[in-house]
């Protein structure tokens, strides 16, 4: 048959199609979009027993619960503001493999309202390993909820129960760290919790060179702010006595460099631990101070047991701390201006009797 | 008789010239790293490509400068032990009285001026100054690069000090430098605008007899410009 014909009929045997299918809905008992209060649609949908057959052979459950759809932070919108491919009821029927791919197709909905979350999370390492195939990579609904919305600091501490759900590992050593500690069990809202590091939306990898020499800078937003660490009697030196040092000043150099390092710096993490951070106190130095010998090998081979003390602390030189190079700083904060002002005075007399006095 | 006497040897002239180029390597490569908090040093230390470029320049530099210190030190050795020069560096009771005496004559206590040898006091005083803080820079640094090997031997905490020390006296240096040695050798009104001496290795007569009297009264009068070498570094004259 000709190419031509063939696209004609198929076009008439769509045209027919729709004549049989849209007729009888806009005839009789169908509604139209206007009238679709959310009363309509909990009239199937909520019943507990609505369901429908998935591509894989099991079912998914339509049931909207009105009481979590009424308590949520979207109880002012309509079904059909999120849903809004409904345009009738009864409307027809979708067929989808499995739940996962009704959570996929529903997501950029959240979008209309919520760009620039949306956009942040084209930024982010979840939408980069959703657009690489990864379907189980988190979507908006699988942190905040489908109908059951409500707000996802509210508490704090629900955020890093959040992550949990799929991060159980690292949560689990969070909930031990001083941070997770205080969060969990005195319900501190002053520490950090998951978001507060990674983003919510526009997480970046966490293990590449540029969020490595980054952290100092994400530790001090809490460590170097005064006031928020007299609460706890922590001093804000740890991060200038940090970028004072050698690694420090690397990290701040090639931060900003927008450079491939060779090699990695130590930063905080590197001797506090990451999500299993402890408290500094006697028992928390002597755990630092254990391993940190191991850290310093990875990139100082054959480093005996007195080389980790060459990182003083986080101590401004003093008489208790590092006396030695305290006594170094206190002669060259005396020998300069006495050498320099010495001879800056030998070339004033000098000049003075060439010139002035002769 | 010739207008000029040689004052210094082609090789103190590479000399000079090669710390000149070192100590203006490390000076830059060096301060940036002591001020790198400062935005003229962190941008100092991004258009020379980065910090791991900056670091590895200033220890080579500070290799170079090593060896020199260290190639300097067995030449004088083997010139003084060989009778080949005189100890014209090393401070005398002389230099303390000319120092009372210069002082005198700017306090305009007295109009007698010292009468300097080879090296006047002051020129001492930067040489033996430049020596000691040349082993200074050369040891912290070498604890700075090979701080693991250091510490096999040390406690760590000469790390740290090590590094203050090695950025204060680098920065003690470069203030010298500025101050004292631009001032000698440009600003003063004897060697305004330039004291070409080190640069050429000959300075006049008339200089001579001014500035170091009694290094000139052995010079025999006669000698030829382009004398024999043992003249030429006046300080190769066995005496």
């Amino acid at each position: 048959m000709d190419r031509r014909l063939t696209t004609f009929f198929g076009f008439l045997l769509l045209v027919a199609a729709g004549v049989v299918v849209v007729l009888p809905m806009a005839s009789g008992s169908a509604m139209a979009a206007e009238d679709l209060s959310n009363d309509v649609c909990l009239a199937c949908h909520g019943d507990a027993s609505v369901s429908t057959p998935l591509g894989n052979g099991k079912t998914l459950s339509l049931y909207v619960d009105h009481k979590a759809l009424a308590g949520s932070v979207h109880a002012g919108l309509a079904c059909t503001d999120c849903h809004s491919d409904i345009t009738t009821v009864p409307h027809a029927t979708k067929t989808f493999a499995t739940k996962r791919a009704v959570s996929l197709a529903y997501y950029q909905v959240c979008k209309q309202c919520h760009f620039a979350e949306y956009s942040r999370l084209l930024d982010g390492m979840h939408f980069e390993a959703l657009a690489k195939g990864n379907s189980s990579a988190p979507t908006c609904v699988d942190c905040h909820g489908a109908h059951s919305i409500t707000a996802p600091a509210h508490p704090r501490s629900r955020i890093s129960r959040t992550c949990s759900h799929c991060h159980g590992a690292i949560a689990a050593e969070y909930v031990k760290s001083v941070h997770g500690k205080a969060l969990v069990e005195q319900g501190n809202n002053d520490v950090p919790v998951c978001t507060d590091c990674h983003h919510a939306h526009n997480n970046s990898n966490p293990l590449s060179a540029a969020w490595h020499l980054q952290i100092p800078q994400l530790c001090a937003r809490c460590h170097a702010n005064k006031q928020l660490m007299a609460k706890y009697g922590i001093s804000t030196a740890v991060l200038t006595t940090y970028v004072s040092d050698f690694h420090g000043m690397t990290a701040s150099l090639e931060r900003g460099e927008n450079s491939h390092p060779r090699q990695f710096t130590a930063t905080c993490t590197d001797c506090h631990g990451v999500h299993d951070i402890r408290q500094v106190d006697t028992a928390g130095r002597q755990q630092i101070k254990a391993h940190l010998a191991t850290v310093c090998r990875q990139c100082h081979p054959g480093a005996s047991a007195n080389f980790p003390s060459a990182w003083v602390g986080h101590y401004e030189p003093s008489l208790r701390h590092a006396p030695l190079v305290y006594a170094v700083k206190i002669f060259y904060v005396i020998f300069i201006p006495f050498v320099v002002g010495g001879l800056a005075l030998q070339i004033l007399l000098h000049l003075w009797r060439a010139v002035v006095n002769r | 008789m010739n207008r000029y006497v040689i004052r210094f040897s082609g090789w103190q002239r590479i000399e000079h010239a090669l710390v000149i180029l070192l100590f203006t390597v490390l000076a830059v490569t060096g301060l940036s790293q002591e001020f790198f908090r400062m935005s003229w040093a962190a941008w100092l230390i991004g258009a020379l490509g980065g910090i791991e470029r900056v670091r590895w320049v200033h220890r080579s530099a500070g290799i170079a400068f090593t060896v020199l210190v260290g190639l300097h030190m067995v030449i004088i050795l083997w010139q003084l032990t060989s009778g080949r020069a005189r100890p014209s560096m090393v401070p005398t009771r002389k230099d303390f009285r000319d120092a009372i005496t210069m002082m005198r004559y700017y306090l305009r206590l007295s109009d007698q001026k010292a009468r300097f040898d080879r090296f006047d006091y002051r020129q001492k005083f930067e040489y033996w100054g430049m020596v000691i803080g040349s082993l200074a820079l050369i040891v912290t640094g070498l604890m700075l690069y090979f701080p693991v090997l250091t510490t096999r031997f040390l406690p760590g905490e000469v790390i740290p000090a090590a590094l203050m020390a090695h950025g204060k006296e680098g920065l003690l240096a470069f203030l010298i430098i500025i101050t004292w040695h631009l001032y000698n050798a440009h600003l003063s009104p004897e060697a305004f605008p330039f004291d070409t001496s080190i640069f050429t290795g000959k300075v006049s007569r008339e200089r001579m007899e001014k500035e170091h009297p009694i290094e000139y009264s052995r010079m025999p009068e006669d000698r030829e410009q382009e004398g024999d070498e043992s003249v030429s570094d006046g300080a190769a004259r066995p005496d």
